[in-house]
């Protein structure tokens, strides 16, 4: 009964070999913008290596000679780092399972129980994933002051939670609703109950969906910057954006630790996209797009 | 009677399953929407418990005294403009070349994906730095290619600042366009695709009448979130120039902020906002109802 769609990998395709001329120039023009592409993320990896004398006497693209691992020790303890990262992993591993969970707990709902008003909820839903709220930092500041939040992990999480729910129940619901009748029908008449469906059936199945979620939100949570910038403004509470945003103002003519300071602030959202990203376009094209 | 108890509990479990996303939603995403409306009536510098009722005076102050929010307008939409032609363009077309058969797809894919990943703040310190008029790798290889005339002040120029900023932009974003657009190609028939090489259509054909067509609808994904997407460019802008030099590359978002959290006038401030989020709706609603209508049908 274990019924195992058939991979349907075009990489098969990619072994007949055709020399089409189209293709050779199309491949020479991706990969010499590629290279441009990338040139900044090497600036940066080099940089972050050089010591300041290397900087200064080398060209931009020239590897590190010796190898400048202090600067990443020294950014660490002048940034102060410990703080910020501290910080940004404590939100971030709260928020994303959390966000998730309470998306796909609605998206379940909203998908899979006939509501009077469901498809209003879900417009509702759906309108905040289209409201940037850059554009509320003031009032979203008052509210959190007003709850006597500002400068805690809650008063960051909650705000968090609110902005991220949206486009995640946008997504989810579109992938429940695809799911066959059939599945859950049976175990609903048996008498489960729809919290129980929803655990033993729709959660495992949408398994690839959650791990292209969770890149997004971990990325935009890990990145966030603006309502961070308002919520948090005691430096001991601060992220890790806004821990670079004040490194960069005090010590921006220290080339190296500068960059060392921006490879550690990217590379933990790097690992996770490294790690999870092969969910991440069949994920997106099973919710998103296809609807 | 039986089938009224199921309805009855399972309303009950939907109302659990929906409740906390809908709680914090509600009350951390909505009420701050109404709340600013209310706030751009009034007269409050964010601490005062009291608040003034000042009816349509920020309104009026703003559009007729305030000369950076006129800059500011402009340059959103100018910004706009851009984003919505530029990203999308390039990742189409990376995503029209990447979906071919070619060696070494899969990590030019990943290259082109990597600065979205990457923090706005991050992205922002990395080209002010490129930037740098003495230091920085723009002028450094400019110089050394022999164009000594090129060389500028890429981020103090008040007449380039705005368009150096965008670059970056675009460097970040792009790789988002070319995943959705990746993404709606999946969707594209290649029998069909074959079926009209071999009937002899060029390549320029087979896109214009089966692969554009089948792309309507991520098109306007792209286009909408990228539309959305560019209104909140704050990070890359607070993080660059701060909206200088001498307020040039000010934009809605920030001036918005700077008015209600630097300068504590929450009120003008508020009424920025107001109008921001009045031009966002006039996006957002005649999508939705378009989305909408295109599922009803599909039905």
């Amino acid at each position: 009964m274990t019924a195992i769609a058939p991979r349907r990998e075009d990489d098969a395709l990619l072994l007949k070999p055709r020399r089409d001329p189209f293709l050779i120039i199309l491949w020479i023009i991706l990969v010499t913008f590629a290279l441009v592409w990338i040139a900044p993320v090497v600036l940066i990896a080099f940089t972050a290596l050089k010591s300041n004398a290397e900087v200064m006497a080398t060209s931009a693209f020239t590897p590190p000679e010796a190898i400048a691992w202090n600067n990443f020790s020294g950014a660490w303890a002048r940034g102060n780092f410990e703080t910020t990262f501290k910080n940004s992993v404590i939100i971030t591993v709260i928020k994303v399972p959390l966000g998730l969970m309470f998306s796909a707990m609605a998206a379940y709902a909203l998908a899979r129980i006939r509501l009077r008003f469901g498809k209003l909820l879900l417009l509702f839903f759906l309108f905040g994933a289209m409201i940037p709220f850059q554009v509320m930092l003031a009032p979203i500041f008052t509210l959190v002051n007003g709850f006597g939040l500002i400068d805690t992990y809650p008063g960051v999480i909650l705000p968090y939670l609110a902005f991220g729910v949206p486009y995640q129940v946008f997504i989810l619901h579109g992938f429940f609703k695809a799911v066959p009748k059939e599945l859950s029908e049976a175990a609903l008449i048996d008498g489960a109950s729809h919290v129980t469906v929803f655990r033993r059936i729709f959660l495992p199945i949408s398994l690839p969906v959650l791990a292209a979620l969770l890149i997004l939100d971990f990325v935009s949570t890990w990145n966030e910057f603006a309502m961070a910038l308002v919520l948090l403004q005691d430096r001991h509470m601060w992220t890790l954006p806004l821990g670079l945003m004040s490194f960069q103002g005090q010590f921006s003519t220290d080339y190296g630790q500068l960059n060392a300071a921006i490879a550690m602030t990217v590379f933990p959202a790097i690992l996770v996209y490294m790690i999870f990203q092969r969910y991440f376009v069949s994920g997106l094209t099973s919710g998103a797009v296809k609807g | 009677m039986f089938n009224s108890k199921i309805m009855q509990s399972s309303r009950a479990q939907a109302l659990m399953l929906i409740g906390p996303a809908l709680a914090v939603y509600a009350t951390f995403a909505i009420w701050p929407m109404i709340e600013v409306v209310f706030l751009s009536f009034q007269h409050w510098n964010g601490l005062d418990p009291h608040r003034e009722w000042v009816g349509l005076e920020n309104y009026r102050y703003i559009l007729t005294n305030d000369a950076v929010f006129w800059v500011a307008l402009r340059n959103t939409i100018t910004w706009t403009i851009l984003a919505v032609i530029f990203p999308p363009t390039i990742g189409l077309l990376l995503a029209l070349g990447l979906n071919q058969q070619l060696f070494g797809r899969v990590p030019m894919r990943a290259v082109y994906y990597l600065p979205v990943i990457i923090a706005p703040i991050a992205v922002a310190t990395i080209w002010r730095w490129m930037y740098d008029p003495f230091f920085g790798l723009f002028n450094q290889v400019l110089t050394s290619l022999g164009l000594q005339s090129l060389i500028s002040d890429w981020l103090g120029d008040r007449e380039i600042a705005l368009y150096s900023m965008f670059v970056a932009y675009t460097w970040q974003y792009v790789g988002f366009s070319m995943v959705l657009f990746l993404a709606g190609l999946q969707s594209v028939d290649r029998s069909l695709v074959e079926a009209a090489r071999i009937d002899g259509a060029s390549r320029w054909q087979v896109f214009r009448h089966v692969t554009l067509p089948a792309l309507r609808v991520t098109l306007a994904i792209v286009l909408v979130l990228s539309t959305i997407s560019s209104l909140k460019a704050f990070d890359i802008v607070y993080g660059m120039t701060g909206g200088g030099p001498a307020q040039s590359t000010q934009m809605l978002a920030l001036w918005a902020f700077m008015q209600s959290m630097q300068i504590f006038d929450f009120g003008r401030g508020s009424a920025i906002s107001v109008i921001l989020l009045l031009v966002t709706l006039t996006i957002v609603v005649p999508y939705l109802r378009w989305s909408q209508r295109d599922e009803g049908a599909g039905e």
